[in-house]
């Protein structure tokens, strides 16, 4: 069989998702575009009204920004506290392999809602925290963790946390042992050795891990809403304002092109980050 | 070549089928069933265990529930204008006018009504009837605030500082909150200004803005707040579930305001849902609902105030028109957008 039929066949094969994409997936997200381009709440009049009224005001920029930073903040925790997890799966025995992986998607199994919730419960003024802070005596009035932005990045690092580290666990499980013996008995001390030959080869699971991680992060809008309260106002807490409690669907659609835009832009800049220091990686 | 057609009819079948899964169930409502879009929580449990029954029984028909706020109610029969997922829905006084300016509802035809004529005026709206009232006074946690509050500017006090909760402008509740304080510093619906410049003065004492009025329960439930504004049957609910809290009313009396009931433009059985309306305004339903644990404020003028509603509401219905503050809502809508983009950006930390 000629390599184009086999592809041929391939695609075939793909048809019925293709087309579930494209019926659920690409016609609502044109339709959305769509009303985004109306001026006015009641769709009667066409214009980029809404995208001048989004770009010019600095209060929008400012829940894009934090939004951003927010996914940022999360993904760098996820990173940091999910690779010596994913690291240190790869040394223990198959038993052990079996529990660590349970923990790690554990919080995919309850609803996002039960697992914020335990957060409220966690963070809150008599939570866990700051009871036993007061109890150790290190702070005299409770830390205001609930509704606060480093309690929403904190939630949303546990709550992320298995988007991180599946990835890194297959990448790193492709790993060769080799390589790192190799890299010491040619002399590199265990930090160079994870710098230059294991970080490197793991990029693609980092890569992965942080596209998932940053994308989910961002938008979690139950997360967002019940643990950073009205006073931190992100982007998908701004659509649903719009879109719901104003009725305005064209603003509302705006935004939602906007944000989700520049979530692709940041998304592939993680992409290019990661091609750019493979290349360097082998050179 | 036979059995690549039989494959491909078999796909072929296989995706009608799917497609007919994905189609609205609409069929069954035609017949003997009206679907009736209420509140979500414990209005819907009080809703499937007194009206659902009532219904039934008068009128030999099926009610299918279908829980949601107001305004996603909204945004579902407007996304289906022309085969609305619902005949009934419910609505808060913003999001009812939003929905009748929208023509998204049609009229109850008051003529033929049995109990339309003894709804309190404030209920009396052929645009949608009021099914009960709601009402905003101030929650407080007894362990914590000793006297209980007397007026909303105790929320002020200095020994409160940290100890407030509120919710943003998304709700009835916030929104009516906003427009209360307004009136008490001199302003009114239309001049919002002065509830803005005691917010602002408010804010050291807030330990929180919830997004929504059931996160603001919460709130109480984790001891992160003791005291602020609070829809009357979200205590009771708290209560009921051993949450040490209580609901008192400010001198200035209790923001009021009817929840009314809307027939669907299009609805696939409008002689159903008149009569489940019907249903919602009889004296029987009203009463039943008004007792523990519901205790959900009767529109109706027969029914006589009992338990929680009498202690902590009213005493009778002379009382309640005594005590009962309505704010213009029509008024209220012009402006809310505004307010809702200026709330957003002074509150924000």
């Amino acid at each position: 069989m000629s390599q184009a039929a086999t592809d041929f066949g391939a695609w075939r094969l793909a048809l019925p998702l293709a087309g579930f994409f494209a019926l659920f997936f690409l016609a609502p997200l044109g339709l959305l575009a769509a009303v985004s381009l109306f001026a006015d709440s009641e769709l009667s009049r066409l214009g980029l009204d809404q995208y001048a009224k989004f770009l010019g005001d600095p209060f929008n920029w400012r829940v894009l920004g934090d939004t951003i930073l927010l996914g940022f903040q999360v993904t760098a925790a996820t990173l940091l506290f999910g690779y010596p997890l994913a690291w240190l799966f790869h040394r223990v025995s198959r038993r052990l392999q079996t529990g660590l992986i349970l923990i790690v998607i554990l919080p995919l199994l309850t609803s996002v809602v039960v697992r914020t919730f335990a957060w409220i419960v966690i963070l809150g003024r008599q939570g866990i925290v700051n009871s036993a802070l007061l109890a150790l005596g290190l702070i005299d009035s409770p830390l205001a963790l609930l509704y606060s932005h480093l309690g929403v990045v904190l939630a949303l690092a546990q709550v992320q946390m298995p988007l991180m580290v599946l990835p890194l666990i297959t990448s790193l499980g492709k790993l060769d042992p080799n390589l790192a013996d190799a890299s010491a008995a040619l002399g590199a001390g265990t930090w160079r050795t994870f710098l230059r030959v294991i970080l490197p080869l793991s990029l693609p699971g980092i890569v992965a891990g942080c596209m998932l991680t940053f994308g989910a992060a961002v938008t979690a809008f139950i997360t967002q809403s019940l643990i950073g309260g009205a006073r931190l106002v992100y982007m998908p807490l701004y659509i649903y304002q719009q879109a719901l409690t104003l009725q305005n669907w064209p603003f509302a659609a705006a935004v939602s092109i906007i944000f989700m835009l520049a979530v692709l832009l940041f998304v592939m800049l993680f992409e290019r980050l990661g091609q750019l220091s493979r290349g360097y990686a082998h050179a | 070549m036979t059995s690549r057609l039989t494959r491909r009819r078999l796909l072929g079948t296989g995706m009608a089928l799917g497609a007919a899964g994905l189609m609205p169930v609409r069929g069954f409502a035609e017949s003997g069933r009206v679907v009736f879009s209420t509140y979500t929580g414990s209005w819907e449990e009080a809703h499937r265990d007194v009206l659902v029954p009532a219904f039934k029984k008068a009128y030999g028909a099926d009610v299918a529930l279908d829980p949601l706020l107001a305004l996603d109610q909204i945004a579902k029969v407007r996304a289906a204008r022309n085969n609305p997922p619902f005949d009934l829905i419910l609505m808060d006084p913003g999001p009812a006018l939003v929905a009748i300016g929208d023509d998204l509802v049609q009229p109850f035809d008051k003529t033929q009504s049995k109990h339309f004529g003894d709804l309190l005026p404030a209920a009396q709206d052929e645009r949608g009837p009021g099914i009960f009232f709601q009402v905003v006074g101030m929650a407080y946690n007894p362990e914590k605030v000793k006297t209980p509050p007397k007026s909303w500017m105790d929320l002020w006090k200095p020994e409160y500082k940290g100890r407030v909760g509120l919710t943003n402008l998304g709700s009835t509740l916030g929104t009516a909150f906003m427009v209360e304080l307004a009136r008490l510093q001199g302003g009114s619906e239309t001049d919002i200004e002065p509830a803005f410049k005691a917010i602002k003065e408010l804010l050291p004492s807030v330990a929180g803005i919830a997004p929504n009025p059931g996160a603001l329960a919460t709130l109480y439930q984790q001891g992160q707040i003791d005291i602020g504004p609070a829809n009357f049957n979200n205590v009771q609910l708290l209560r009921a579930r051993g949450v040490p809290i209580e609901f008192a009313k400010p001198e200035s009396g209790t923001i009021a305001f009817s929840t009314s009931i809307h027939i669907v433009k299009h609805a696939a059985n409008p002689e159903l849902a008149w009569k489940l309306i019907e249903t919602a305004m009889s004296p029987e339903v009203q009463g039943k609902l008004a007792d523990q644990p519901y205790t959900v404020i009767p529109t109706n003028t027969k029914v006589a105030m009992t338990g929680d509603l009498a202690t902590f509401i009213a005493k009778d219905q002379a009382e309640m028109r005594k005590s009962f503050v309505f704010h213009d809502w029509a008024k209220i809508n012009q402006n809310r957008a505004a307010w809702i983009e200026r709330f957003n950006k002074e509150v924000r930390v």
